[in-house]
């Protein structure tokens, strides 16, 4: 399903003296299973676009639609319902969670949709296989290389089986050939049938091959 | 008197319901006349952010009110020993002209209140709010009687002057007497208990149907109403007299004394719920068909349906023990 953004504004401290237009009337169609890249300096918004998107906040002003259900307007619990199905994250700094292992580190997102155990781990494991890790299952997450890592972190955003994976900077911390190898992971995703929104200043990513769309934002308009 | 923690925990809760729905219905004026679900302005965003913290407020404040009837009811029995000719409940609200109003529109306030959060909870259950606007027109009806009530009550409560001499139960709930406690004091047992037995029937026939056919919301909902009067006007007729046996006690409140082991509240409160649940089932009955609602309405009115007629059950079968359990015997006489 295609997401549809009209006319999304987004401040912070509004009505305040440090009030901050993040976002100031961004009005674009996303199309499904592509690769769109949002492409900025530091602070020209793609991650405020990008958590509205991905139902982590609302806009001030605008309207963002997937398919025909606006997902803006939803209330908390259909938002948090439908983010939790819909979306896969993967953060800048990967956000795997120390002291668990890598199939736990897996697993969480999928804990508040109370699967069946064993079906839950079946998944984990096919993950783990897919993406060529199956013997770091139960590795604690600490031991993992970084690429290793970085392959944890797109398994545990593919565990609920979303629609839509978005990914913030994440090759902001990797080294030139971690990235590269992670532009091949993004295109496999997309292989797969998943739409994914990306965030990046860097020039690997945006000028990837794999890249489908490239959406250049500057103080929080579409250039 | 006023310094007496349930007064004060009754005039706390009034005051701060009143000022809750004021604030809150200065936002239900602006839902009333903008909201717009396809309208992506600012003002229609800060309405959605807003309408969960508005609905939780109100949701508390009216659980609030429905205790509060509860207290208001056990303060008066409780203060009956302080006014001099005042036997139960009935001769504390009759300290001055105040206490019959209060406890009326505190009884409307239960009904609309219960009613207007089991329409919030419905309205919950569907992702583009479709009962919104419904929700806050309602609210806005309920203000003036919440207000009322407040001022109402703080006149009772601030009237109220021990050196008066009161009219106790067996004045006002007398066949000699005059008024609407008289009349239905006077009636004749025969009649209240077909009454109450009929209405009863309907109850169950038009609750089933609706639980069974998804159809007949309203009805239920009116004949419930019917059912809830009916109940009141047999208590006064003949239930109370049976409890208290004594054949010329009509006191719907002395029951709900210690003596007679707090029947009352038996009574009462399954009564009172069963109607409020049946009333819900009513207002929520048009909105079956919204899309959105589908799924969540026949889990709702099947659960408020049993319960209501459980509750009504419940009802019935305190208010049969109690009749049949009596030493009093009026074969011969009422039957």
């Amino acid at each position: 399903m295609k997401i549809e953004l009209q006319n999304v504004k987004k401040a912070f401290n509004q009505g305040r003296s440090n009030e901050l237009w993040a976002i100031r009337g961004v009005t674009t169609t996303l199309e499904p299973n592509r690769i769109t890249c949002l492409k900025g300096a530091s602070g020209s918004g793609k991650t405020t676009l990008l958590a509205m998107i991905g139902c982590l906040s609302r806009p001030t002003s605008g309207r963002i639609m997937l398919g025909e259900r606006m997902l803006s307007g939803l209330p908390e619990r259909f938002m948090t319902e439908f983010r939790r199905h819909t979306f896969g994250f993967i953060f800048q700094r990967l956000n795997l969670i120390p002291g668990l292992s890598t199939l736990d580190n897996i697993m969480l997102p999928a804990y508040p949709l109370a699967p069946r155990h064993h079906q839950l781990l079946a998944s984990a494991q096919s993950l783990l296989e897919q993406f060529g890790i199956t013997d770091k299952g139960n590795n604690p997450i600490e031991w993992l290389s970084g690429g290793e890592a970085q392959r944890v972190a797109i398994c545990r955003a593919l565990i609920n089986n979303p629609q839509i994976i978005i990914a913030d900077e994440p090759t902001a911390n990797l080294d030139s050939r971690l990235s590269t190898e992670f532009m091949g992971l993004l295109e496999r995703l997309r292989d797969l049938g998943k739409t994914v929104l990306i965030t990046s200043h860097d020039p690997l990513v945006f000028d990837a091959p794999c890249i489908d769309r490239v959406i250049e934002l500057r103080d929080g308009e579409i250039v | 008197m006023m310094l007496a923690p349930a007064i004060m925990a009754l005039i706390l809760v009034s005051g701060s319901v009143s000022l809750m729905m004021l604030l809150a219905s200065v936002f239900a004026l602006q839902v009333v006349r903008h909201w717009d679900i396809h309208s992506g302005s600012e003002r229609q965003l800060r309405l959605e952010r807003q309408t969960y913290l508005i609905s939780t407020l109100l949701v508390w404040t009216f659980v609030s009110e429905l205790i509060a009837l509860l207290l208001f009811i056990y303060n008066a029995e409780a203060m009956s020993g302080q006014f001099v000719g005042a036997m139960c409940a009935t001769g504390v609200l009759n300290v001055n002209d105040w206490g019959w109003p209060d406890l009326y529109l505190k009884i409307a306030i239960f009904f609309a209140g219960s009613t207007w959060l089991i329409l919030n909870h419905l309205d919950n259950q569907g992702y583009d709010y479709p009962l919104i606007r419904l929700k806050y027109r309602l609210m806005l009806l309920i203000l003036p009687l919440v207000l009322a009530e407040f001022v109402v009550q703080l006149n009772y409560f601030l009237q109220m002057d021990p050196a008066v001499i009161t009219s106790c139960c067996g004045a006002l709930f007398s066949a000699d007497a005059e008024g609407v406690a008289a009349e239905i004091s006077g009636l004749a047992p025969r009649t209240s208990l077909w009454l109450l037995i009929g209405s009863g029937a309907g109850v169950f026939a038009s609750g089933l149907h609706f639980v069974i056919r998804g159809r007949g919301g309203l009805l239920y909902a009116l004949l419930a109403l019917f059912s809830f009067i009916s109940a009141l006007v047999a208590i006064i007729s003949f239930i109370a007299l049976y409890i208290y046996e004594h054949p010329h006690h009509h006191c719907p409140f002395c029951i709900l004394k210690s003596g007679y082991d707090y029947v009352g509240y038996l009574l009462y409160i399954p009564l009172f719920t069963a109607t409020a649940l049946a009333l819900g089932c009513g207002a929520i009955a048009p909105w079956r068909h919204i899309s959105s609602l589908s799924a969540a309405f026949e889990p709702l009115s099947h659960r408020l349906a049993w319960s209501s007629l459980a509750l009504f059950l419940l009802f019935y079968a305190v208010a049969a023990w109690n009749v049949l359990g009596s030493n009093l015997v009026m074969q011969g006489v009422w039957w």
